[in-house]
């Protein structure tokens, strides 16, 4: 096992769950706990392939993907919003409608409750090979990643400056902070948390293209396999913060890269494959630990 | 009695309306791809009642709907977001089965109480968890739950493939449990478990200890507001974590009964979500114990209805889960004709 190769594994792991944990960092800020990132990024998944392999141009595929995870988010806000759903159920919709609907157009127009795997998919741009090889250990892990890869690198500082450095980002916090006062000094909450929701739906939308059209190529139902939930474990590890976030998601990621590593020794896949689950429940239990022994009132 | 009625007519208002209107949405989704949608509704809804031996199936399908649905009615009273239903109904099925199999040399009558016990405590345990972690240190149950129900089912596939699986058999399934501890069937229907009978009577109890003692009273003031609840008195951690104890002991007792009454092995592939379909019913019952026996009745119709539908019409059954998604979606949600809560003042 070379250290290229699992910071290569690591990367490409962890960026569907920086993103996962991006788009529910942002909702989390406007006070919404978002369950439906899995469900987003599955919706986004399915339409990247589908459109692609209709198309064939990797360029209209990955905007299909991004506009598919949007449109969820949007059924989404205007539940929840509009309608007064409560934000886990509604979200819970989501994902149940996502899983739903994908397996429902796999069985009814592409007849193959398996899958959708394209015979030939357009690839999206990818570093290329040899071009960074003489930078030592991280030029090589660089080569083969994707753009989307480049744009979550991007995306970290983005969603800082946003919500620290700007006007929208501040009354997007004040509304998650306290509604009635962000309310009384004018902030539209409603509005806010809507573009939270949007906002998460384009951060889940580059997860699930990311996640289908990087290397698979094809479409699984269920392929996001419970990655919008770790993605919200490591939101609430960072509270809510985007550096410490993507710095759990990264972790998370980096458990999941070992546990494939990990496959190669005699350990069974199953507990390899359980890691990333389990750290993400120790983490979140070790990081409210933390904050209950601060707050502990010391002795006398 | 007249103002009962009328009580109980606000009450089923919300979620007769959800159903008929995905229900409706269903149908002209069927028929835009099917030639015969009346046909396609007719055998999802009721070709569960065209033979005794459907029938039994759809009682042996509602038996883990209802306990599980039962039991997460106890955690949300509690106040307690429990989506585990899923992994603790694992954890309950391998707990009896591992049980059974190791133990199988003992006489019934001590077998058969023991390994209904394993099967609750270990769904118990895996709703333990969370509650405990949840009272103790505030960590979120939602995320908790849905992360232990994938170590659940990793949990058992590891055991069912490597441990205790039937080597004789095709696919990912155990050895049998012994005979002589198999739950009987229900009179006069063949096939049907007679795990559907305590499905049902654990139903109305529940709704006693929840709404008609004082244990329960507790429960619900510790799930509505757990400082207040604590400032009168009431040991309320004690009662959030006994609830996700009671409502992992359910769902495992679900695993239980299913192994011993239909399944008679542990099988990886045994559930088609009843977890998430089980918080769906539950949900649709307005956290209701006795209302939930009635929405896992219906949901367990359309479970195995979607099957009777698709051989008979090509519909793929697939439709149930995309319309249990948007019932999801739909049944929280207010369709009053308002303003946009954006321009209201006052708290919404």
């Amino acid at each position: 096992m070379s250290i290229e190769s699992l910071l290569a594994s690591v990367l490409e792991q962890s960026t569907p769950l920086v993103l996962a944990a991006l788009a529910a960092m942002i909702t989390l800020r406007a006070n919404i706990l978002n369950v439906a990132v899995e469900g987003m990024m599955l919706v986004a998944a399915f339409s990247a392939i589908a459109v692609g392999a209709l198309t064939d141009s990797a360029f209209i595929g990955f905007w299909a993907g991004l506009a598919g995870a949007i449109f969820a988010s949007l059924v989404f806000s205007t539940m929840t919003l509009r309608f007064g759903a409560g934000f886990i159920v509604a979200g819970l919709g989501i994902n149940l409608l996502a899983a739903g609907g994908t397996l429902f157009a796999l069985e009814r127009y592409y007849n193959s409750p398996g899958g959708l795997r394209p015979i030939a998919f357009p690839d999206i741009w990818h570093v290329p090979e040899g071009s960074l090889s003489f930078i030592p250990v991280i030029g090589p892990a660089i080569e083969g990643q994707s753009i989307i890869v480049f744009l979550t690198v991007l995306a970290v500082p983005a969603c800082w400056v946003f919500l620290y450095r700007t006007p929208t980002g501040a009354y997007l916090r004040a509304a998650g902070e306290d509604e009635h006062a962000a309310r009384s000094a004018g902030i539209d909450v409603v509005r806010m948390k809507a573009l939270a929701v949007t906002i998460s739906g384009l951060l889940a939308g580059l997860a699930g293209t990311q996640l289908a059209m990087d290397k698979l190529h094809f479409f699984l139902p269920d392929m996001t396999a419970g990655r919008g939930f770790i993605g919200l474990a490591a939101t609430l590890f960072g509270a809510g913060q985007p550096w410490m976030t993507a710095g759990a998601a990264v972790l998370f990621g980096f458990f999941g890269a070992l546990g494939d590593r990990l496959q190669a020794f005699d350990i069974p896949a199953q507990f390899v494959l359980m890691l990333p689950y389990v750290a993400a429940i120790l983490a979140l239990a070790l990081a409210r630990w933390r904050i209950h022994v601060r707050n502990k009132p010391s002795k006398l | 009695m007249r103002s009962d009625f009328t009580d109980f007519l606000r009450a089923v208002r919300g979620p007769l309306g959800a159903i008929a209107l995905t229900m409706a949405l269903g149908f002209l989704l069927v028929a835009s791809i099917s030639d015969e949608p009346v046909l396609a509704y007719r055998e999802l809804l009721f070709a569960n009642f065209d033979s005794l031996s459907n029938f039994a199936l759809f009682l042996n399908r509602a038996t883990p709907l209802v306990l599980i649905a039962v039991g997460i009615t106890f955690a949300f009273r509690a106040g307690v977001f429990n989506v585990g239903g899923e992994g603790q109904l694992f954890a309950g099925a391998i707990a009896t089965t591992v049980f059974s199999i190791v133990f199988s040399g003992l006489p019934a009558i001590v077998l058969f109480p023991l390994a209904i016990a394993a099967g609750i405590l270990g769904g118990a345990l895996l709703g333990w968890i969370p509650g405990v972690l949840k009272v103790r240190l505030g960590v979120d149950e939602v995320v908790v739950t849905f992360m232990l129900n994938t170590i659940a089912l990793l949990f058992t596939s590891y055991l069912v493939n490597q441990v205790i699986r039937d080597t004789t058999a095709y696919g990912a399934v155990s050895w049998m449990v012994p005979e002589k501890i198999w739950l009987p069937t229900i009179p006069g229907i063949p096939g049907a478990t007679s795990g559907f009978i305590i499905a049902a009577v654990l139903s109305l109890a529940s709704w006693v200890v929840l709404f008609r003692t004082k244990w329960g009273a507790e429960v619900r003031a510790a799930g509505t507001n757990l400082r207040y609840a604590e400032a009168v008195g009431i040991a309320a951690g004690g009662r959030v974590i006994w609830a996700m104890l009671i409502a992992g002991g359910f769902a495992g007792l679900a695993g239980a009964l299913y192994v011993l009454g239909i399944g008679h092995r542990f099988e990886q592939n045994f559930s088609p979500e009843y977890g998430l379909v089980a918080l769906t019913c539950a949900l649709l019952a307005r956290i209701h114990p006795a209302a939930a026996l009635f929405t896992s009745l219906y949901y367990a119709m359309m479970l195995n209805g979607a099957a009777y539908m698709q051989i008979s019409t090509e519909v793929p059954r697939s439709l149930v889960d995309l319309l249990t998604g948007l019932l999801v979606l739909l049944m929280t949600a207010r369709f009053t004709l308002r303003r946009r809560s954006g321009q209201t003042s006052g708290a919404f």
